[in-house]
């Protein structure tokens, strides 16, 4: 039989394998998988959850602006370190939706997305906060890079509908 | 309102008892006295409005709630910052709806009038409909009844009586010059847009919290433990240093938590930025003595009654909502005169900590929902505010405390006993 040749790492990103990318993602973070979420990033990831959108990464004050380093703090204290915003945890619905994926040099690929993600965290009768179904309808934008075998993330950013509006807790990963 | 134990008098529900003072939990569930909170409080003491520098152009306005009123900061030709009324002359809408922006003036969308950015009735469509002798200066937007600017800081009161803006600042006013005092131009800029956050539970929740020196090493445990993974402190370095300082309770119902200043690197901010920056060593060198330069590198979380809070990042403004609905807003400023890369830590450290996706805010957010939701049971009536009462000492008016003592908390309820009280 002839050896068929070996199948070359394509470098162009496909609208389903962009899919699949997201759900994954999505799936990890609903189950709370946050350690492997965050190998999901390059050594120099970031993720970004601006409350202008309009401003550059790092001009003024954003929602998140994690740099590789602080997105392994935020995974760290959300497993690892006694939170009381997580505690009890966020249960979330990501749907991810109207992916695009626009053509960017060869091992690089941008994505944009909608995601809407509906949360509740579980309580005691009457607990204020608790048992509430919030949703937070957001635009996706994602850098990523071909690293082996896999897609990786070079930036994330998340744009919140209502951004500027006031949050009560964001302490999961939207 | 519920069937409830509570007293007639509001003024009953502190009890400012030297050993035991403490305060009813409905100060914090009663709609009746959240509603006489904006009108006694918020609608007639001296309040935060904003800052100059959110202003910084002839045009640039922003909208604010005092009480339940709406109030529009506006900055004229004139160059001064106005207060109006949000509220057309002829049938009452408001003038402006956005939340901040710049226009050369404000219309109603009405009917059509026209006002300038000092208020003054600059036009009205159909005029004929009114006389010749229609007298257009007396029906521009109105000024609120007082306002002061200190330091860039926009303060106004809603009540044309009470003490003046100078009486009411005059106990935490070095607390502020020295808090200023870091940027050796001693100005700041706010950078918009703030971080806002809203929690299901009552204003004062947030009041009592930014001084409170003795939740953190059970709240923030997990900002420690996260401290300590990025070798910045240990858990024991940060409790140890918890310890040191003071809670200040001052007249008229201010109050600050205080780390102690120091030119030590290892233990202050503004020591550290010296060492790493020569040139903001040097700015501040040539500016203050050594003694000064200590002092104004102590850590303060400074509470101006009854909405404001400045902290070492930003100012913080508490917009009570509903009795259970507050927002916060947290204004990061950049210090003027500073090396670039000073401002860009300064605000990188704040978004670890702070906003409603930080490692520490939402935790204390978590805990004033836990109060809001805790006070509801009547087994006892009375949260206690007593920390302290006994090592408590008392110099030129103010009431100094043990960095985890709660001294500030009672100037603050201090304060509310005597306005609630006011008819």
């Amino acid at each position: 039989m002839a050896r068929r040749p070996a199948k070359a790492v394509k470098s162009v990103l496909s609208a389903p394998e962009a899919e699949r990318f997201l759900f994954a993602e999505a799936r990890m973070l609903d189950e709370r998988r946050f350690d492997e979420w965050e190998t999901l990033f390059t050594d120099d990831g970031s993720y970004w959850v601006p409350i202008d959108p309009r401003k550059a990464l790092g001009q003024g004050v954003s929602i998140i602006s994690d740099d590789r380093k602080r997105i392994h703090e935020r995974v760290y204290r959300l497993t690892q370190t006694p939170v009381l915003d997580q505690n009890p945890p966020s249960r979330t619905i990501r749907f991810v939706s109207n992916v695009e994926v626009e053509a960017d040099g060869a091992g690089t690929a941008r994505l944009r997305c909608r995601q809407l993600i509906t949360e509740v965290r579980p309580g005691g009768l009457g607990q204020a906060g608790m048992n509430a179904v919030r949703l937070f309808p957001a635009s996706c934008e994602y850098r990523l890079r071909r690293d082996g075998a896999r897609w990786k993330i070079v930036q994330k950013k998340v744009v919140l509908l209502d951004s500027d509006q006031p949050h009560y807790n964001l302490s999961f990963i939207p | 309102m519920a069937v409830t134990e509570r007293t007639e008098s509001f003024a009953d529900l502190v009890v400012d008892d030297p050993r035991e003072f403490r305060v009813h939990g409905s100060v914090y569930t009663d709609a009746e006295v959240f509603a006489a909170e904006l009108e006694r409080i918020f609608e007639r003491t001296w309040v935060y409005a904003g800052h100059e520098s959110e202003l910084p152009a002839a045009g640039d306005y922003k909208t604010i709630l005092v009480g339940t009123q709406p109030v529009i900061l506006s900055r004229h030709e004139d160059g001064k910052v106005h207060a109006l009324y949000n509220r057309c002359r002829h049938r009452g809408a408001v003038v402006c709806r956005q939340e901040r922006g710049h226009s050369n003036f404000f219309r109603c969308r009405y009917h059509n009038w026209v006002y300038a950015n000092n208020g003054d009735l600059i036009g009205m469509s159909q005029s004929t409909g009114y006389p010749d002798d229609f007298d257009r200066s007396a029906y521009g937007l109105v000024p609120v009844s007082r306002m002061a600017n200190y330091r860039g800081l926009i303060f106004i009161s809603l009540s044309e009586v009470g003490p003046t803006f100078d009486e009411y600042l005059a106990p935490a006013r070095k607390y502020v010059d020295a808090w200023l005092g870091r940027s050796p131009v001693e100005q700041l800029e706010v950078l918009l847009p703030p971080h806002r956050y809203e929690y299901p539970g009552n204003w004062k929740l947030q009041a009592e919290n930014g001084y409170d020196g003795y939740h953190g090493n059970y709240v923030h445990l997990s900002w420690q433990r996260v401290l300590q993974l990025s070798k910045e402190s240990t858990v024991e370095e940060v409790q140890k240093y918890r310890q040191e300082g003071a809670a200040r309770g001052l007249p008229r119902g201010h109050g600050l938590l205080e780390r102690p200043g120091s030119l030590n690197p290892a233990s202050s901010w503004t020591a550290r930025m010296m060492d790493r920056y020569p040139e903001y060593a040097k700015a501040m060198s040539a500016k203050y003595s050594e003694p000064q330069l200590i002092d104004l590198s102590a850590r303060r979380n400074i509470f101006i009654f009854p909405n404001l809070y400045l902290f070492d990042t930003h100012l913080r403004v508490i917009v009570p909502k509903a009795v259970n609905r507050t927002e916060v807003q947290l204004y990061v400023y950049a210090l003027q005169g500073v090396p670039d890369a000073i401002n860009d830590g300064r605000i990188r450290g704040h978004e670890r900590f702070y906003g409603p996706a930080g490692f520490g805010a939402p935790d204390d957010i978590e805990v004033f929902t836990e109060v809001q939701t805790g006070v509801r049971a009547r087994g006892h009536e009375w949260n206690l505010f007593c920390r302290g009462q006994h090592r408590e000492r008392v110099e030129n008016g103010e009431r100094i405390g043990h960095t985890t003592d709660e001294a500030p908390q009672r100037a603050l309820y201090r304060q509310w006993q005597l306005e609630m009280s006011k008819p």
